[in-house]
């Protein structure tokens, strides 16, 4: 193998599933020696782009390399370098913990002796050693993840790749498995991980690509991307949260403000450049309009916001009658959180 | 972590040829660890057989068939045909255990090794030889009991055994390539079987050719199930077993090469 490659360099992929566009021409570069994390919601392409990365799928389009090695020419080169952890924990439930470490080493390219140490090896490290004796099928989710990753990591393969890991588990499990990989990082191992959690890319990602619709709509640093939205946010909470559609519309119509409603939580938030002169603004028309504020302020974005500006289709237009539309639309964007 | 440890690329440097058979053995490994584990899961393949074969004789055994040479007791026509429809009813089991795993998180992971490609398909067929052996033995123990009698001796009683592992283990890889191109496991469930008892009834397992529906008959000339069955029949009584020795031959090459290399390939690209 060529040291210097990137761990990952995929030039235009393009991948359709009858006449859905999964893909539609992404390149990615993930360095060695880095995380990278891919941010984006269902069906936004995540799993597709990582299955042609890890073999299980082909590009209809674009190449893609893993350490130099063509995943198209050379998947067994690939294979030998990758460790995956799909959505799916990729274990026989009716195996124990260790039989199915041992086996998937051993199909790997382990000897039966070095499978089981290493086995023992991971096991420890990941906190599962005490259940390695029993079936998988009496796992919780989180010692059923740990054990997949486990899995992955049997031949130390340089490139670890990891499909929405922690998607489903508690938040104590989720800081377990966060704890293994901070550690994997530490050791120099390249990782590249699919999630939906922004606070995830955001704690841990040395870069993050946002991928929407089979596109990569923007890739830095998690603070570059927090910078793409408008530089500040003025947040308005009411005091009757009933009254947070009213208030959006209002905003709207009487002074051109496209703001987003928290559902239920009566928190209205609305990007802005000019920042004191829309919290002012907006303060006066829902004042006009006997809406009660409750608090108001302006703050930085969070990483949610950027994510949800780079997706969002089209920033909607500030003329009144369009806006009303787009306020609705804003309104809909926010129920999904 | 231990990043620095273990050397980068593993020892994964073993020859492909010994491969295959290393990972097919593993993969065979797999399914007999979960047996042991679920032992339950033997008893139905292994007592079905048996009571279905003392069933038939019991009520059609003493029935007269004047057109078949031999004893001229159906009994003895019989008892070869069901050794081997049974293999054909137990087929779909492989077929039905590979599309449950084609979907699993587990395939994904397989697919992702660096392991030999159709040590899927080999490993599960080699665990379901076991159970066609094991099948088999029972089978010819009962027949015994029921009168059957193989008159070329020891090595006649060994070959209807093999015949009926080796022809089991080529159903099993139709049944492979038919369940994973279904693609959907309800549907397979209730689908798998239509073919398997179609190809038993269309065929000398149950009656001699000539006694069949005219349309059945060129069919049944050429289904493997006649040869299978018509193969035994020579070995119990003494008779000519070349031409339908060549004929399973020639089924059994056919059915490894061609479903076997599409199930290969429908398992890599299972969604």
């Amino acid at each position: 193998m060529t040291p210097s490659a990137a761990a990952v360099e995929a030039v235009d992929v393009a991948k359709n599933f009858g006449a859905v566009t999964a893909l539609g021409g992404v390149n990615l570069t993930v360095p060695a020696g880095t995380l990278t994390a891919l941010l984006g919601p269902n069906g936004a392409g995540k799993t597709t782009l990582v299955r042609i990365i890890a073999t299980l799928c082909k590009a209809d389009r674009g190449r893609v390399s893993v350490f130099g090695f063509d995943v198209a020419d050379a998947p067994a080169q690939v294979r030998a370098r990758i460790g995956l952890t799909g959505q799916y924990v990729g274990l026989d439930d009716a195996l124990t913990g260790r039989d199915n470490l041992v086996l998937i080493g051993r199909l790997a390219g382990l000897a039966h002796r070095r499978a089981r140490s290493r086995a023992a090896e991971l096991a420890e490290l990941l906190g599962v050693a005490d259940a390695l004796g029993r079936p998988v099928r009496t796992y919780s989710g989180g010692m059923r993840r740990r054990l997949d990753l486990a899995a992955s990591l049997m031949t130390n393969p340089p490139l670890i790749v990891l499909d929405e890991p922690t998607t489903g588990l508690d938040p104590a499990s989720r800081q377990q498995l966060w704890e293994a990989l901070a550690g994997l990082r530490a050791g120099g191992t390249t990782m590249l991980l699919t999630t939906q959690y922004l606070e995830e890319a955001d704690r841990f990602a040395d870069t993050v690509h946002v991928l929407g619709h089979g596109m990569i709509i923007a890739s830095g640093t998690p603070s570059q991307l927090k910078g793409l939205v408008a530089g500040r946010v003025v947040e308005i909470r009411l005091d009757r949260p009933d009254d947070a559609d009213a208030a959006v519309s209002v905003l709207a119509t009487k002074a051109a403000i496209v703001a987003r409603a928290e559902p239920g939580s009566g928190r209205l938030t609305m990007p802005t450049d000019d920042g004191a002169d829309t919290l002012l603004s907006a303060a006066a028309a829902l004042r006009a309009s006997g809406i009660v504020i409750a608090d108001l302020g302006l703050r930085q974005p969070s990483l949610d916001e950027a994510f949800l500006a780079l997706t969002r289709p089209a920033a909607p237009a500030a003329d009144p009658a369009v806006s009303a539309a787009g306020a609705a639309d804003a309104t809909a964007a926010g129920a999904r959180p | 972590m231990t990043a620095a440890s273990v050397p980068l690329v593993v020892e994964s440097a073993t020859e492909p040829r010994y491969r295959l058979l290393r990972d097919s053995g593993l993969v065979a490994g797999r399914y007999l660890r979960v047996l042991r584990m679920n032992p339950g899961r033997l008893i139905y393949p292994l007592v079905q057989p048996i009571v279905l074969l003392v069933l038939f004789t019991s009520v059609f055994g003493n029935l007269a068939v004047s057109g078949h040479q031999g004893s001229g007791a159906y009994r003895e026509f019989l008892i070869p045909g069901i050794i081997i429809q049974n293999a054909v009813l137990t087929a779909p089991i492989a077929g039905l255990a590979l599309l449950r795993d084609a979907g699993s998180g587990l395939a994904d992971r397989f697919r992702s090794l660096p392991m030999s490609r159709p040590a899927v398909l080999i490993g599960r067929l080699a665990y379901d030889a076991i159970l066609f052996a094991i099948q088999a033995v029972l089978l010819i123990v009962t027949a015994f009991g029921l009168g059957f009698s193989v008159r070329t001796g020891p090595a006649g009683v060994v070959a209807i055994a093999l015949i009926a592992v080796v022809f089991g283990a080529s159903v099993s890889v139709a049944s492979a390539w038919l369940a994973l191109t279904i693609g959907d496991i309800e549907t397979a469930e209730r689908v798998m079987y239509f073919p398997a008892i179609a190809l038993n009834f269309v065929s000398s397992a149950f009656a001699p050719v000539p006694y069949l529906a005219a349309w059945m008959q060129p069919i049944a000339r050429v289904n493997p199930v006649t040869a299978a069955a018509d193969l035994v029949r020579s070995l119990a009584e003494g008779g000519a077993a070349a031409r339908p020795a060549v004929m399973l031959g020639c089924w059994v090459l056919a059915l490894a090469a061609v479903p076997g290399t599409l199930a290969v390939r429908r398992w890599q690209s299972a969604p």
